[in-house]
């Protein structure tokens, strides 16, 4: 299940990347040899960008793939499922109040009407991803608490 | 409390907090939200807690970072490294420690289309090390070889490494890809004398192989094309003019993709792999930039950089003592901590000293890239060194470590040098006016 899930979230982030390169390069194209750029490139850019940098964060939990430093492993074994659990916890404390915080300020943006540069597209859906990534995780780092160690 | 102590205080706790084995990204956020709220307040830290991870994501100068990484990523499905190692192998042909010697030529190429050490060094375990022994090399040398050669990866332009410093230091990428590129050179050229001395040392660690005939040398050199492409969309275009770093990446990861389709080397499989692999990459490192920016806003505000640089004014340390304190500090930290998060949790702190003292920030960005390669190799957590050894479990890790020890002292060796002529790095951005 995790693995699916985890899956699931990559393919999204992965589309993503995928669609900035293509987005790139039909840009590069355009511009040198039609002289015609995609109009707004950079705003297509960054709002796949939020969907590459926080859609496979969820994933990142159930693959324990974050970095942690772990030299200290050997001399205490038994603390580390206890550590692992107490990380955990502290990623969805920190998740939960950076989802709180970003939701609010993307509702003054959403009540305020930003929208980006040159395309003019509501900086609101900007947020989505982020949200969506940082919630997602959030629920990912709850389920590790609880999980077995898979490796024992 | 004062907030300067309330900024120290911060460091410690992040340090301890990352010792305890918490995520890094987890334990930048965690202590960065609640240092800033107790130096200005919680109003004001909860409002930057849910800006900055926004303001990053849809930074358009960190799309360059992804790409960099895809383009690895498909290079190395695309079975590149195999080729430049056959190349590299055709040039070296015959010397003593050859299939060494070609191992790190290879890597200081694939490093002019890959971005990362830890996917370079992986890569060519895989390739090098078992043709390596096959020829009866000493294992540990071989291993050693690879792992140290990696690390050119993230010296020798594109570097996702100096992308990231690029950020967070302020500073213009082209300018520093090109400061870049002489010291990697240059390290290259000491890591074949270095493997040069330490087979005439010991010529048992590295038996003689016979030289390869000429035809085959030269069918083996065709391969250098695809590099050759690369390399010029990848790093050249930029200072053409034709694109910025970001499009020059997206184009060098198609470019790349194109290429493998063309030679049928690449599989949709394969391309599919590459995209997941970056995929998950990215969204653990843009983690751990978070959390770097969270901190970084509560060590701006602390004032911690300008406390650290007053008092080492006042207590009239000359730049180069100050200078050699921050090398030991890099190479403390590299013993545990991985490179990336090195340079996000330093730089912040100690970039406002070390311009103050008088060193040029484009230099330092080298410097720093070139420490974190010696922490790359260095026990006891040399990342490189891990995943050989986990790609070859029958090799012992302290067998690895001694076999990096020799390319090590070359590592210090450019450190010397680049402190003694800075123009190694200084000298080729003003060649293209930046």
């Amino acid at each position: 299940m995790r693995a699916r899930i985890s899956r699931f979230c990559g393919w999204l982030a992965a589309i993503c990347l995928a669609g900035m390169m293509l987005v790139t390069v039909t840009d590069v194209v355009m511009r040198h040899l039609l002289g015609k750029p995609i109009r707004g490139v950079v705003d297509i850019v960054e709002l796949l960008l939020t969907g590459a940098f926080f859609l496979a964060l969820p994933a990142a939990f159930f693959r324990e793939e974050h970095i942690v430093v772990d030299v200290l492993d050997h001399k205490m074994p038994r603390a580390v499922i206890w550590l692992k659990r107490l990380s955990a916890l502290l990623a969805v404390v920190v998740l939960t109040v950076m989802a709180w915080q970003g939701y609010k300020v993307a509702g003054d943006m959403a009540m305020f009407g930003d929208v980006t540069s040159d395309l003019s597209w509501p900086k609101v859906w900007y947020w989505i991803p982020v949200l969506a990534g940082i919630i997602g995780g959030a629920i990912a780092a709850a389920v590790m608490m609880f999980a077995r160690d898979e490796r024992q | 409390m004062s907030v300067g102590m309330i900024g120290l205080l911060g460091v410690i706790a992040l340090l301890a907090a990352i010792l305890i084995r918490i995520p890094i990204g987890v334990a930048l956020a965690g202590v960065g939200v609640l240092g800033y709220a107790a130096a200005d307040g919680w109003p004001k830290a909860l409002k930057m807690f849910g800006t900055v991870p926004f303001e990053l994501a849809s930074a358009y100068s960190l799309s360059v970072v992804p790409l960099f990484i895809l383009m690895g990523a498909i290079a190395s499905r695309a079975n590149m490294s195999r080729e430049l190692f056959d190349a590299a192998n055709a040039i070296f042909s015959g010397l003593r420690g050859a299939l060494a010697s070609a191992t790190i030529g290879a890597c200081a190429a694939f490093g002019a289309i890959c971005g990362s050490s830890i996917a370079t060094a992986a890569t060519f375990s895989k390739v090098a090390i078992p043709e390596m022994r096959r020829h009866g090399y000493e294992p540990g040398f071989a291993a050693g070889a690879v792992a140290s050669a990696g690390t050119l990866g993230i010296l020798i332009p594109p570097s996702v490494m100096l992308a990231i410093y690029a950020v967070v230091a302020e500073q213009s990428l082209p300018k520093l890809f090109a400061a870049a590129l002489i010291p990697g050179l240059v390290l290259a050229l000491l890591f074949v004398i270095t493997v040069t001395i330490v087979t005439r040392l010991n010529p048992k660690i590295a038996p003689m192989v016979p030289p390869m005939p000429t035809a085959q040398r030269l069918a083996a050199a065709k391969g250098l094309w695809k590099l050759v492409l690369l390399f010029f969309f990848a790093v050249v275009g930029i200072y053409l003019g034709w694109f910025s770093p970001t499009e020059a990446a997206g184009v060098a990861a198609f470019v790349a993709m194109v290429i493998g389709f063309a030679t049928r080397q690449l599989t949709i499989r394969g391309l599919i792999d590459a995209l997941m692999e970056t995929a998950y990459a990215t969204a653990m490192l843009f983690f751990i930039v978070v959390g770097a920016f969270i901190f970084s806003r509560f060590v701006v505000l602390t004032q911690l950089p300008n406390h650290l640089s007053n008092w080492v004014t006042t207590m009239g340390f000359s730049p180069l003592l100050v200078l050699l304190a921050i090398i030991a500090l890099f190479i403390l930290l590299g013993t545990f901590l991985e490179e990336v998060s090195t340079i996000l949790i330093t730089v912040p702190v100690l970039l406002p000293l070390v311009v103050k003292m008088g060193y040029d920030p484009v230099w330092f960005g080298i410097m720093v890239t070139v420490l974190c390669t010696i922490g790359l190799i260095s026990p006891p957590t040399g990342l490189t060194v891990f995943v050989i050894q986990a790609q070859n479990t029958d090799i012992p890790v302290t067998r690895i470590y001694r076999g990096t020890l020799p390319f090590l002292v070359a590592d210090f060796v450019l450190v010397a040098l680049l402190i003694a002529i800075p123009s190694m790095a200084l000298w080729l951005p003003t060649v293209f006016k930046m």
